[in-house]
Formats: C-alpha cells, structure tokens, sequence
C-alpha cells in the first residue's frame, strides 16, 4: 500500500511538472485575448471593440506590428482617447485618439524571448457608454 | 464529475459566455481589485476594465455624496473564491497571460468555484441526510435535488453567481446547528461564527437563515421555554459565536464606511423592495420564473414538510425554522422590485434554500416506503419532473427558451422542441 502511494505521488508530480512546462508556452496563445468583443465588420474592415484594457499575443520572432485603431466621436462632449500599448508588461507606445478615423500604431518590437509568443496590452484612459472604448482591427505582423 | 462534465459542455461549446459575467463580474470584482491593484475603493479596476466607470449591468455605482464605488453585491463570495483565484493568479504568470484579473485562467477559477462549493454543499448536505435517513433515500434526494431542479444550471451554467455559495452555506449552517445542539463547543459555535457571517457576507437578505438556529427543534412552547434556558446556560458559547460572526462581517461594514460614511447602506441605491405588494403568485407559480412552475418536484419537498411536521421522525426538528425562513424568504423574494431576479433558469433566488427543500423531499421519500402503491406513481411523477426539468435546462442553455419574462404562449410554443 505504502508503495503504491508513493508511486501515485510520484506520477502526480511527473504529471504536474509536464503541464506547467506545457503551460509555460502554450501554441494557443496566438489565439487567446482578452477583453475584447466579438468580430465585426465596417466598409470592408474586420475590427473588435474593446473595453478599457484588452490583451493579445503575437509571435516572438515579428519585427514590426502595426495595430490599427479608431474610436468614435457621437456625442459632442465626447473627450480624445489615449491609447497605451505594452509588451509584456513593458511600456511601448501612446496614441492619442483626436478623431474618428482610422489609425495605425507601429511597434518596434525586441528581440525574441525565451517564450514563442509575446504578449501585448492596451489599455485606454476612458471609454465611451457601454464600455465600448476603442475598435481594434486586424493586426498586421511583419 | 457530471457538473465537470456539464460545465465543461457549455464553455467547450461557447453555449455560455466567459464565467465573469453579469452578477458574477460585482461578486468577484474584490479579489483583483484587493490582491493585484492593492486598493479597496474598486477605482483601480474601474480604470482599468472599463476606463474608469463601471458600466450599468455591474451594479456597482457611485455614491452620491462621495463619489466613491459602492458595490451591490456584498464580498462573500469573492472571499470564497478567493482559494482557487491564489493558484489562478500564479498560472496566469507562469503562462505570461495579462494579470489583470479577468483572462483564461481567472475566468475559470471563478466558474470553477462556483462549482465546487455547490459539490461540497451536497457532500455536507448528506452527511446531514444521513443522520436522519437512510444511504437510499439520502442518495435518490440529492441526485433529485441536483437535477430536478435549478441546481445543476447554478453548478454550471451560471456558477459565477451568489447561489452556489449560498447554497453550501446553507447547508453547512444546518450541519453546524445539529451538531451544536448536539454538543454546544467552543469550535462548533466558531464555525457557526464563521459560517454565520459568510451567509450575510454572500447575501445580506440572507441573515433570515440565522432563524434556524433558535428556532431547530422547537415543536411546543414548553421547548421554548427549555431551548431560553439553555441559550442562558450556554452564554458563554454563544458569545463566542456572535463575536466570531461580528469579526466575519466587519471588514464589509468597514467597506461601505469607507464608500459611503456609513456602515449601514442599502447597496442597491434607488432600486428596493415593494414590501405593501408582493408577488407571491407569480413568484411561486408564474409562467415567469415560479418556483414550482420550473421545479415541480419541489412540491414533494413541501408535501415532505408536511408529513415530518406530523411524524415522530428525527429530521422533525428541521420543520418549524423551515417553514419560517421559506415563508419569509419567499415573501421578501416576493418583494423586490424585480422579483424574477433578472435572467435565469427557473427562480434563482431559491436555490439558497434548496438545502431545506432537501430535508423536505427525503422526508417525503421516507413517509413513501410504508405506501407501496403511492410510491410508485410518485417515482414515475418525480422521473418525470427531472427528465422535464433536464430538457428545460438544455432549451435554456440552447437560448431556445427565454432568458426571462417568459409568457404562457411562449412556453406552450416552445414546450418540449429542440429549436
């Protein structure tokens, strides 16, 4: 009985360990985000709203990504939106949104890590009613 | 495993949204707002989820006079989420995801809890079955209460909301009250305590459960008599009980004083009950939500009820603070302003007292075996009850029946179709 509980203890931890270094760095984060709604499209343009914080990942090895972005302007006290992108917690870029056209913010991006994908995060320093901040579209990667 | 199973249906299907959502998003929002932005006010995740002001469905809203955030919904529940939010947090640095409180793994320690306390309720709960009943009864009582009535849907579906947590509480509060008068100690009445303060902590309205504990046994008014000498013998024990429970409660009441100015707020700002009208009918019987409309087998419950009041049997205690707190509650249930309780699977205020309902249904199922023939056709009757029940909650989760203010057409439209 002994034996076996320590041959159960000892495959739970092998178990254990193989799933954390599985979720070290996972192949499905190039498809996980958060904080956003779901895919909408305008004039040909596939975009998502998001709130005030919203997460994405891109793969380690882009040089350049160009994210882009638009918020509206509906209301006449309707104030600009300024949006702050990081890369895995470190600062990168801020754009003032002043109107409501389109507009790309382009991110040098570091060498790659030790992990295949890097994460990136926008924030906005308000949003508009219903917690619709900003329109994201379609990441381009270089 | 078959609420894993469930839960892991309506994620892995996208039959439900993310678990935060809703209700869900104000009962939880204390765990990211204490542990990852340091800050009790809840402006730090305000800022950061939503720009700074919460949106509407939230229910946390700006007081007043000071402009500060006031919740709707007490922090109970995020203190008993707060187990599996610990490893979720760690994960979510380990995998490199944004630790904002509200990605992958956060999401499903929230759904997840829900669903845990809704399996250790039933766990409790039959150890409290047990003592009165017998292993069958017992067994065919909690797999008639998990799938019988709206229970599964809240360890599942919507397990982000209040109830589940509730419903352990509960459970626990009756547990805790046998054993207590079965031998009043000190580290049964700090349970008691705790468990007490976390009722009122999960849902303030659900103070009135504390009924149970003076009231369990009384049958007569000599009992009265003897259960007030008792409360004085055992003074010394009940204050530790009070005490412990103050302790539980106090870091809410320090919340609104911080919010607000005042430990006593109505968190729900204008919205209230209608106290002069209460919709009993409907909130029992309605197309809309009511209670044995969407779980009829409750009505063995209440037959349940019925007979142990009449009866020798040891769960008889149970009757009398049972009835008080149901009636109560279905009268303040009755009362507020918005008596369907939103969106949800049959009446989701109900399923906090779900734990009493229990003790009626094993006290119906126990009166059965002396009643052979009747005990077949109310088998039949409660299979029935389940199997309709299973099917409404799958039309639920299909989004074929309505969210709520569902009427009698609808229904009969939409009765027993798939689409």
């Amino acid at each position: 009985m002994a034996r076996l509980r320590i041959v159960a203890g000892c495959a739970l931890t092998v178990a254990l360990v193989a799933v954390l270094l599985y979720l070290r760095d996972p192949s499905w984060l190039l498809t996980t985000t958060s904080g956003m709604r779901g895919w909408e499209e305008d004039a040909g343009r596939r975009f998502r709203w998001m709130g005030g914080h919203s997460s994405l990942f891109v793969p380690s090895e882009a040089r350049l990504i160009e994210i882009p972005v638009r918020t509206t302007f509906d209301e006449p006290g309707d104030w600009p939106i300024t949006v702050s992108i990081s890369i895995d917690d470190r600062p990168g870029d801020q754009l003032v949104l002043a109107d409501a056209d389109w507009h790309a913010i382009v991110l040098r991006m570091p060498p790659p890590g030790s992990r295949r994908v890097r994460r990136i995060d926008i924030r906005l320093d308000r949003t508009r009613d219903d917690n619709r901040g900003a329109a994201i579209g379609e990441i381009a990667i270089r | 495993m078959l609420c894993l199973l469930g839960y892991t249906f309506v994620y892995a299907t996208g039959r439900a949204d993310r678990p935060i959502r809703s209700d869900g998003f104000s009962y939880y929002v204390y765990l990211p707002s204490w542990f990852l932005f340091h800050d009790t006010t809840l402006s730090a995740v305000a800022r950061d989820c939503c720009g700074g002001v919460y949106p509407a469905y939230t229910a946390i809203i700006r007081w007043p006079t000071t402009r500060r955030w006031v919740n709707a919904h007490p922090i109970g529940v995020a203190i008993m989420q707060a187990p599996l939010f610990v490893p979720a947090h760690v994960l979510t640095r380990w995998t490199n995801l944004s630790p904002d409180g509200f990605t992958l793994y956060y999401q499903h320690a929230v759904g997840l809890s829900g669903l845990l306390w809704i399996v250790a309720g039933l766990a409790v709960l039959g150890r409290s079955l047990r003592r009165h009943f017998s292993d069958g009864i017992t067994a065919a009582t909690l797999a008639t209460m998990l799938l019988g009535t709206n229970l599964y849907h809240y360890a599942t579906f919507d397990s982000s909301y209040s109830h589940p947590y509730s419903f352990f509480l509960l459970a626990a509060f009756l547990e805790l009250t046998e054993r207590w008068y079965d031998q009043p100690r000190t580290d049964v009445s700090t349970l008691l305590g705790i468990v007490s303060g976390l009722i009122v902590l999960a849902r303030h309205t659900n103070v009135l459960f504390l009924l149970f504990f003076p009231l369990y046994n009384i049958t007569s008014l000599s009992s009265l008599r003897a259960r007030l000498a008792l409360f004085t013998r055992q003074r010394r024990v009940l204050s530790v009980m009070a005490i412990v429970t103050a302790i539980v409660v106090s870091p809410q009441l320090a919340i609104y004083y911080q919010a607000t100015g005042r430990i006593f707020v109505s968190s729900y700002g204008d919205l209230g009950f209608n106290f002069a009208s209460p919709r009993v009918v409907q909130v029992l019987f309605g197309v809309q939500k009511g209670l044995f409309f969407w779980s009829p087998v409750l009505l063995v419950s209440c037959a349940g009820l019925l007979w142990l009041a009449r009866s020798r049997q040891s769960a008889r205690a149970f009757v009398v603070p049972a009835l008080v707190v149901l009636v109560v509650d279905t009268y303040i249930i009755a009362s507020w302003w918005d008596w369907q309780f939103g969106a949800s699977f049959g009446h989701r205020g109900f399923v906090d007292t779900l734990p009493i309902f229990a003790i009626g249904m094993a006290g119906c199922f126990a009166a059965l075996t002396t009643h052979r023939q009747l005990q077949q056709w109310v088998a039949v009757l409660v299979v029935l009850a389940v199997a309709l029940n299973v099917f409404q909650m799958l039309q639920y989760w299909n989004h074929v029946l309505p969210f709520s203010d569902t009427t009698w057409d609808q229904y009969r439209g939409l009765f027993l179709r798939w689409r």
